[in-house]
């Protein structure tokens, strides 16, 4: 063998062993907790602060020095984390162009007798005494068919020798596993390079048509994303919110793009949106009022007639059916009645908003807290009026990707479990039976699972009494 | 009676069964090995019951049966740990015809649900908050849990088998396995301390009140009772390893449902707790992974028993070595359920007390 043949078979070996699958289990697991400890940002005076906990300033900023020159805060994008997937990826693939090859072989090749020293040396053996061994053969290989085995009988000097297999080809499904987790290891190598994540920020009755990627770039979609309204929706009699929900349209050349009929779709937590291959999820919201912000009432004369009104901050309108002249002079988005009875301003979640208006009815001058989930508020001297939300304040937070890659990894997952409960729940058994003329004797050649391969072997031993008996 | 209460009566006969399967390991008599058995399955019984009452108080306020799963904070998580845990040992018990171990699993169940009683966690039906409204609930969360019972299981002959295998008191085998069980003692100590003490019961910082403490004596106090801890751990194991010698726990047994554990708890964790979880995280927040804590403990634990595996079947590591692995694991599972939401922020918050 040449010295280059040589060294080629050390590097396929080290490529090939379980040792570099175990390293590297290890190496990685220690590396990707690192990640959990040291803040995963950017900016030194994150990684600063967090050293300045346990240490002194200074050597804060000298381990900031070593956090920057490792990526540490940084660690699951670093070049050298990538480098221990790849390592992880070519591990798995040399392995098993390693192993598969010799595995296909042995189930063309014919079974054979195994010498009775052999046999001898396997760590589970259990004997029964007969009577007549040429008799008993054929009802062994029954009952081990019965149980599922698949048998060859040799003809011995001693006697006769058994193969029994069961479940042998559940062995390739360690390649299935392992072939998944490339599937998926692609599928994140296609997102990282033909996908995208970003974010954009809609207040309501506006739209936008690019999206803030996740390093700062502005990437144009191609149609718009109209934001008609956003809400969040509280449980009753509570501040536990249940659903934050944006009301979506798109617009693609001008014109507005209808999904199943509809214009406007909903977006929710949980309940993504996806056109064109990329996908909207809901992911946060705030308040952000602006000039176009909008109060909007439902007015409910003394006859039960109701009328929809909207007037902007200060803005006067009219109260329908009488010469009384309102204006909004106030806004609290979560207005609570403290013990004293006095009024206050909980959060600036819009909990419970609610609006002063001032009345104007002539000379007389009143003014009035109106609070959306408080209906004994709405009354007014004139009417029902009752305060439906503030519009135009809101503005939604999308998440936004991209990410072809996504079909691969469902595929290498569906997969994975796949290959993971044959692996563990069919494991491969195999028995060699030899029948003389006085006993029959199994042996196991494996000694894992040992306790129940004896539980198994007592059964089958127990059945050969019984059809005796 | 609501479902805390109902739970709280099966962990009081999850406590009883304990001294009765010690009782039956010192004795051997076979009635009190019945009654034993026989205690535990009702506390798992009304544990069912109790656990079955607290979805319908959570179909109530959710109105949908995939989302009604009551294991959605700290207090039904632990609940649901426990009674996998029972339900997964009485299940090994028919099984293997063996009850040595069922007084490390009654204890183990007890104490959880006792500590739930002590720390004052609320108990409160919450109604869901929408990130965690998905049908995926049900399925990721369910799953997980069991792979962590399993876990816990193994955990428990794992430290078994170990013990049993150790032959002298300064073998590492006995020092790590001793050492082991005292910090998770004073672990367990300290958390109870911690959330007593605490002004707060929603910023409880675990050590605050022992290793961590402001008051420098009382930091080194705790410090010296950790060692102490652990002394008498080492010191006194062995009345522990003793015992279990004289009972004929045969090793190859605890060997073997430490691998069957496993076994069944991997699959289950990487449908359940991995591949489940990146989906559901794929629909709720649009990337199927991306390296949050709880993600990457997840694989961090996934890691470890992919480690145990390989070694058991490629390597072919036998005996305590082995176990060594397991021990660590459910360290590291452990870390991933409760140690993740009290140390690292993220976006699984929902654990929190």
């Amino acid at each position: 063998m040449s010295k280059l043949e040589k060294w080629n078979d050390k590097i396929w070996n080290f490529f090939a062993s379980v040792d570099l699958a175990i390293a590297l289990f290890i190496v990685i697991s220690v590396a990707a907790s690192i990640g959990t400890v040291i803040p995963q940002q950017p900016e030194p005076e994150a990684t600063i602060r967090f050293f300045a906990k346990f240490f002194t300033i200074d050597t804060a900023h000298k381990l900031y020095e070593i956090v920057s020159l490792f990526d540490l805060n940084n660690v699951y994008h670093s070049w050298w984390f990538t480098f221990l997937l790849f390592m992880f990826a070519l591990n798995l693939i040399v392995f098993s162009l390693d192993r598969l090859p010799h595995l296909l072989k042995s189930f063309k090749t014919p079974p054979q007798s195994i010498p009775n020293q052999v046999l001898e040396k396997m760590p589970i053996k259990k004997e029964l005494k007969i009577k007549d061994g040429s008799a008993v053969l054929d009802k062994v290989i029954e009952i081990l068919k019965k149980q599922g085995f698949r048998t060859h009988s040799f003809q011995t000097n001693e006697g006769f020798q058994l193969l029994c297999k069961k479940w042998s080809k559940t062995r390739l499904a360690v390649y299935l596993t392992h072939l998944s987790i490339l599937i998926i290891l692609t599928g994140a190598l296609i997102g990282t390079f033909f996908g995208f994540r970003g974010f954009m920020n809609i207040v309501e009755g506006t739209s936008a048509d690019f999206v803030i990627s996740d390093q700062r770039k502005s990437i144009p979609l191609g149609f718009q994303v109209a934001c008609d309204k956003f809400e969040v929706e509280y449980y009753e009699n509570s501040a536990v919110p249940k659903a934050y929900r944006s009301y979506i349209r798109i617009i693609e050349n001008g014109q507005p793009v209808k999904f199943n009929g509809k214009e406007t779709v909903i977006i929710e937590v949980n309940q993504p949106f996806s056109y064109k291959g990329i996908t909207f999820y809901q992911a946060s919201y705030g308040f952000q009022p602006t000039e176009n912000a909008e109060f909007r009432f439902t007015f409910i004369d003394k006859n039960g007639k109701e009328t929809q009104l909207k007037a902007r901050f200060e803005e006067k309108f009219k109260i329908p059916g009488t010469s009384v002249i309102a204006s909004v002079e106030d806004f609290s988005p979560a207005l609570g009645i403290d013990e004293q009875g006095r009024l206050f301003n909980m959060t600036t979640e819009m909990i419970n908003p609610a609006v002063l208006v001032v009345f104007e009815d002539g000379e007389k001058k009143t003014e009035q807290w109106i609070l959306k989930r408080i209906p004994e508020t709405w009354d007014t001297p004139y009417g029902k009026l009752k305060f439906n939300e503030l519009w135009g304040a809101h503005f939604t937070g999308l998440q936004v990707r991209k990410d072809p890659g996504v079909p691969l990894i469902y595929v290498g997952s569906i997969l994975m479990c796949i290959g993971l409960f044959i692996c563990l729940f069919l494991r491969p058994i195999t028995y060699f039976v030899t029948i003389d003329k006085d006993k029959v004797t199994f042996y196991c050649p494996s000694s894992k699972g040992k306790f129940v391969s004896e539980k198994q072997l007592d059964e089958i031993i127990n059945k050969i009494k019984g059809e005796k008996a | 009676m609501s479902s805390f209460q109902i739970i709280s009566i099966a962990g009081l006969l999850y406590i009883l069964a304990m001294p009765l399967y010690i009782v039956y390991v010192l004795t051997k008599n076979k009635n009190l090995g019945y009654v034993s058995t026989v205690t535990l399955s009702a506390g798992a019984l009304i544990h069912i019951f109790g656990f079955i009452q607290r979805f319908k108080e959570m179909y109530e306020i959710n109105h949908s049966f995939m989302r009604s799963i009551p294991i959605t904070n700290l207090y039904e998580s632990l609940v649901f740990f426990a009674l996998c845990i029972v339900i997964g040992y009485l299940f090994i018990e028919w099984k293997y015809k063996n009850k040595s171990f069922g007084v490390f699993v009654s204890a183990l169940a007890g104490i959880t649900i006792g500590l739930t009683d002590v720390l004052g966690i609320t108990k409160e039906v919450q109604p869901l908050v929408p990130a965690l409204k998905s049908n995926w609930l049900l399925a990721h969360v369910t799953l997980s849990f069991i792979a962590y019972a399993a876990f816990a299981i193994s955990f428990i002959t794992g430290v078994l088998h170990i013990i049993v295998t150790a032959d002298s008191k300064k073998s590492f085998k006995y020092i790590f396995s001793t050492a082991i069980l005292a910090l998770m003692f004073f672990v367990f100590l300290s958390l109870i301390i911690d959330m007593a003490t605490a002004s707060n019961p929603k910023t409880v910082k675990i050590f605050h009140s022992t290793l961590a403490n402001p008051s420098i004596v009382i930091s080194i106090i705790s410090w010296l009772f950790l060692f102490a801890l652990i002394f008498v751990f080492w010191k006194w194991g062995n009345v522990l390893s003793k015992l279990l010698q004289a009972l004929k726990i045969d090793e190859n047994l605890l060997e073997d449902i430490t691998y069957k554990a496993i076994a069944f708890g991997f699959p289950i964790f990487t449908i359940g707790g991995l591949v489940f979880g990146a989906i559901w995280a794929d629909q709720a927040w649009g990337r199927y992974w991306g390296w949050d804590p709880k993600e990457t403990w997840s694989l961090i634990t996934w890691f470890v028993y992919a480690f145990y595996l390989h070694a058991k079947f490629l390597r072919g590591w036998t005996g305590a070595k082995l176990s060594f692995i397991a021990v660590v694991g459910f360290i590291v599972t452990i870390f991933t359920y409760l140690g993740v939401n009290l140390f690292l922020s993220g976006l699984h918050s929902y654990g929190s007390m």
